[in-house]
C-alpha cells in the first residue's frame, strides 16, 4: 500500500514537473520569439515620449533696474468634447466671465470641426478671469450630487507665459514686441531675439510616472539690461509730445546719448505704440521705418551738418577760428548759385560768425576750398553712408553721394556741406558729432548695457569707431559752438550749464523741388562743454508755428537738457568745477 | 559499549531517512527565506525610488508654478511702479516736478557715486546642476550589476 502511494506520488510529481517544464519552455519560447521582439519594440515606442521644454523669455530692464519687458501667466481655455456634460452651462459661464457670445460658444461646443476631441474657446485669458472660472467649476462640482459630474465638467485650463510690457508705450520704439508665435519684431526684441528666447531643450521623458528621471535643465533666456534711463525716457517723451502740440509739428524724434561711451540714454519718437496691444501696429504705422525714425528714417538734416564741415576744415588746417572771409550772400558752385538762408550778404565773418549765423555760403566756400576728395573722405570717416552698428533692428544707412556716383554733381559738394542732398538718421549725425564732443573719438551708439545669464552679469564695453579729427580740433570746435550759441542768445542755452550745439533747418523736397514752407527743424548739442556727459538730438518734422530750428528745436533741446541734468545728477558748472579742483 | 558500537550508532543516525528529509526541507526553506528577503528588499528599494520619482515630479511642478507666480508678481509690481503711475501718484501727493535751479548740491568729501553691479533679479537656483543620486533611480538589480561590474573591473 505504501509503495503504491509512493508510486502515485512519483507519477503525479512527474506529470506536474513535465507541465511546469512545458510552461517554462513555452514562456521562454514566447519571450524570445520574433513576435515578442515586435511587441517589445512597440512597447518601447510608448515607454518614452520626446518633450520640448521652452525656456522663459529673458526680461528687459532699464539701467536703473526697472522692468521694461517681463512675462506673465495667461490661460488657454478649451473644452474636452468627450467629457462635456452640459454645453449650455459651459457656454453661459464662458460668456459671462469672458464676454464671449453665448450662441457662438455653444455652437463651437455642439458642432466642433470633424475629428477634434478638444476645442479652444479662448486663449491669452488673464489669470484672474481663468481663476474665477476654475473656482466656479469647483463650486459647481461640489454642489453636484455625490458621485455625479458637475455641469462644467469638460472645461479645461492650460497656462502658458505671455510677454508683458509694464510701461505700455514707454520706449516702445526701443523695445519692440513679440507676436503670438513668439517672434521678436523691431527694437531689442528683434535684435536680440535669439538671446532672449533661449534654447529649447528636447528630453525623452518616461511615460511611467513611477520612474524617477533627471530633470531637464532649461536655462531661461538671457536677461538684458539697457542703457536707457526710464525716468529720463518718460520725461523726454512728454517734452516731445508737448513740443508737437506747441509747434504744430507732424512728428518728432529726440535722442539723448552719453558721448563718452555711446550709451543711448533715451530715444523718444512719435508715434508710439502700447506694446501690450501689438496687434494695433498696422493701425498706427504706415510702414516699418516709422516704428523708430531715430534709426530707420534717414532725412536731410540740414545745418546741423555744418559742425562736421567746419570740423574737417579746422582739422585740415584750411581755417582757424579767427579766419575771416567776405560773405557776398551767394557763391557759384558747379553751375548753381548757393545762397544763404536769408539770401542776404553777411559781410566779413570769422568762422565763429559763420557757425553762429549758419551761413551756407561760408560752408560751400570751405568744402570747395578743401576739395571733393578731402571733404568726402572726412564725411566717410564720420560715418555718413554707413550703418552706425547700433544694436536695434531696422537700422538704415542713409545716403552720401560721392564723386563717381551716377547721381553726384559738382554742386553736391556745396549743398552737402550744409546738410542738403545728403541723408542720415539722427543717430548717424550723433555718432559723427560724438567725435567733436569726445576728444576726437567717434563712439558707436548702443542700447545694451549688460546681459545677465545664469546669475552672471556681462557688461557691454564702449566701442570706438575711429578718430576722424584730432583732439585739438574737437576742443576748438566745441568752444566755437558754445560761443556761437552764447553770442546769439540761443533758446538752447541752459542757465548754469555751458552747452555747445547747432541748429538745423532743412527744406523738404516735394516732387523733386525743395519746398521752403516745409522744413525739418533740428538741433544737436551737448554739455557741459568742458566735460560732456550728454548729447541731445532734436528733430521736429514740418513745424507750423515756425519753420526755423532755432525757434522750435532749440528750446526743446533746452527742456530736455534741463531734465537730463536733474535726472543724471549733473551739478551746475560752477559746483562741478569746485569738485574738480578739490 | 565499545567504540565499534558507537560508530555504528552514529552512522545509523547520519543515514536515517527522516534526517535526510529534514536536511532537504531545511535547505529548501533557507532558499525560500533568502529569496523572500531579496524580494522584500527589492520591493522596498523600488517603492522608495518610485516615491522619490513622484516627489521629484511634484517639486518640479511646484518650481514651475512658483516661477510663474514670481514672474506674475514681478510684472504686477512693475506695472504698479511704472513711470506714469508713479508720476500721477506723486502729483496726487502734492509733489511738483523739480527745475534745475532748485537742486542743491553739497560737496561731501570722500563720497563717490556707487554704481550698482548687478541690476537684475537674483540668480535662479541651479535646478539640475547636480544629478539625482543613483540611490533614487537605481534598482537593486542595477546596483548589484554595477557592483559586480566595478569589482570585475577592479580585478582586471
Amino acid at each position: 500500500m505504501r509503495q503504491q502511494y509512493a508510486r502515485r506520488t512519483q507519477v503525479l510529481s512527474l506529470v506536474l514537473g513535465v507541465i511546469a517544464l512545458a510552461i517554462i519552455v513555452q514562456m521562454t519560447r514566447i519571450q524570445n520569439s520574433a513576435e515578442a521582439a515586435i511587441f517589445r519594440q512597440r512597447a518601447s515606442n510608448y515607454a518614452y515620449e520626446l518633450r520640448t521644454f521652452y525656456p522663459d523669455r529673458g526680461e528687459i530692464y532699464d539701467r536703473t533696474g526697472h522692468l521694461l519687458a517681463g512675462n506673465k501667466t495667461v490661460f488657454e481655455i478649451g473644452v474636452d468634447l468627450k467629457s462635456v456634460k452640459d454645453p449650455n452651462a459651459i457656454a453661459a459661464a464662458i460668456s459671462v466671465e469672458l464676454g464671449l457670445d453665448y450662441a457662438q460658444v455653444l455652437d463651437v461646443i455642439q458642432n466642433p470641426p470633424e475629428g477634434l476631441a478638444y476645442v479652444v474657446l479662448a486663449d491669452y485669458v488673464e489669470a484672474q478671469k481663468a481663476i474665477n472660472l476654475q473656482e466656479l467649476k469647483k463650486v459647481v462640482q461640489e454642489q453636484a450630487p455625490e458621485g455625479a459630474l458637475g455641469e462644467l465638467t469638460g472645461l479645461e485650463f492650460k497656462s502658458h507665459p505671455q510677454r508683458s510690457y509694464p510701461e505700455n508705450a514707454l520706449a516702445s520704439n526701443i523695445i519692440g514686441f513679440i507676436n503670438r508665435q513668439g517672434l521678436g519684431y523691431f527694437g531689442i526684441e528683434e535684435k536680440y531675439d535669439t538671446l532672449l528666447a533661449g534654447n529649447p531643450v528636447q528630453v525623452l521623458v518616461p511615460t511611467d510616472p513611477n520612474k524617477a528621471t533627471e530633470i531637464a535643465r532649461v536655462p531661461d533666456g538671457t536677461t538684458l539690461v539697457l542703457t536707457i534711463n526710464r525716468d529720463l525716457q518718460a520725461a523726454t517723451e512728454q517734452i516731445l509730445d508737448e513740443a508737437l502740440v506747441t509747434y504744430g509739428a507732424q512728428g518728432g524724434t529726440i535722442v539723448v546719448m552719453d558721448p563718452r561711451n555711446g550709451e543711448v540714454l533715451t530715444m523718444a519718437v512719435t508715434p508710439r505704440m502700447d506694446l501690450n496691444q501689438f496687434w494695433n501696429y498696422d493701425v498706427i504705422y504706415n510702414n516699418a521705418t516709422e516704428f523708430n525714425p531715430a534709426v530707420s528714417m534717414p532725412y536731410e538734416p540740414g545745418s546741423v551738418l555744418k559742425i562736421l564741415t567746419m570740423a574737417a576744415a579746422l582739422d585740415t588746417g584750411a581755417v582757424i577760428p579767427s579766419t575771416t572771409y567776405l560773405d557776398t550772400g551767394s557763391i557759384l558752385v558747379g553751375g548753381a548759385t548757393i545762397q544763404n538762408w536769408d539770401q542776404q550778404p553777411w559781410g566779413v565773418q570769422d568762422m565763429i560768425g559763420c557757425l553762429q549765423h549758419s551761413l551756407n555760403v561760408c560752408m560751400a566756400t570751405l568744402s570747395t576750398q578743401m576739395g571733393a576728395n578731402t571733404f568726402y573722405s572726412y564725411m566717410n570717416n564720420f560715418g555718413f553712408g554707413h550703418l552706425t552698428g547700433v544694436d536695434l533692428a531696422g537700422e538704415a544707412a542713409g545716403r552720401l553721394k560721392i564723386p563717381g556716383d551716377s547721381d553726384w554733381y559738382p554742386v553736391d559738394l556745396a549743398t552737402n556741406s550744409f546738410g542738403q542732398g545728403v541723408t542720415a538718421t539722427p543717430l548717424q549725425v550723433m555718432m559723427a558729432a560724438s567725435s567733436v564732443a569726445n576728444d576726437g573719438r567717434t563712439v558707436t551708439p548702443h542700447v545694451l548695457y549688460a546681459m545677465v545669464r545664469d546669475g552672471r552679469q556681462y557688461n557691454v564695453p564702449a566701442q570706438f569707431a575711429g578718430s576722424p579729427i584730432s583732439e585739438q580740433t574737437a576742443h576748438t570746435l566745441s568752444e566755437m559752438l558754445a560761443i556761437s550759441l552764447e553770442s546769439e542768445g540761443s533758446l538752447a542755452l541752459l542757465p548754469g550749464y555751458r552747452v555747445a550745439g547747432k541748429t538745423g533747418t532743412a527744406e523738404i523736397p516735394v516732387n523733386g523741388f525743395y519746398d521752403s514752407t516745409q522744413t525739418n527743424a533740428s538741433f544737436i548739442g551737448w554739455g557741459p562743454v568742458d566735460d560732456p556727459q550728454f548729447m541731445i538730438y532734436v528733430w521736429l518734422e514740418r513745424p507750423e508755428s515756425s519753420i526755423w530750428g532755432s525757434e522750435t528745436a532749440a528750446p526743446v533741446f533746452a527742456e530736455v537738457a534741463e531734465q537730463a541734468v536733474i535726472l543724471l545728477d549733473i551739478p551746475p558748472d560752477s559746483i562741478r568745477q569746485q569738485l574738480v579742483t578739490k | 559499549m565499545n567504540i565499534q558500537n558507537v560508530t555504528h550508532l552514529v552512522h545509523a543516525y547520519k543515514i536515517a531517512p527522516w534526517r535526510v528529509n529534514r536536511q532537504w526541507v531545511g535547505t529548501s526553506l533557507l532558499a525560500v527565506v533568502a529569496l523572500a528577503m531579496i524580494a522584500t528588499l527589492y520591493l522596498d528599494v523600488t517603492s522608495q525610488a518610485a516615491i522619490a520619482g513622484r516627489e521629484i515630479q511634484d517639486l518640479t511642478a511646484a518650481i514651475t508654478i512658483n516661477k510663474q507666480v514670481s514672474g506674475d508678481l514681478q510684472t504686477q509690481l512693475a506695472t504698479l511702479t511704472s513711470a506714469s503711475v508713479m508720476k500721477s501718484r506723486a502729483l496726487e501727493l502734492g509733489f511738483q516736478p523739480m527745475e534745475s535751479g532748485q537742486a542743491e548740491y553739497l560737496v561731501v568729501p570722500g563720497y563717490s557715486v556707487i554704481e550698482p553691479d548687478i541690476l537684475s533679479s537674483a540668480p535662479l537656483p541651479q535646478m539640475s546642476a547636480l544629478s539625482i543620486p543613483p540611490e533614487y533611480n537605481q534598482s537593486l538589480l542595477d546596483w548589484m550589476d554595477e557592483k559586480i561590474s566595478s569589482s570585475s573591473r577592479g580585478l582586471q
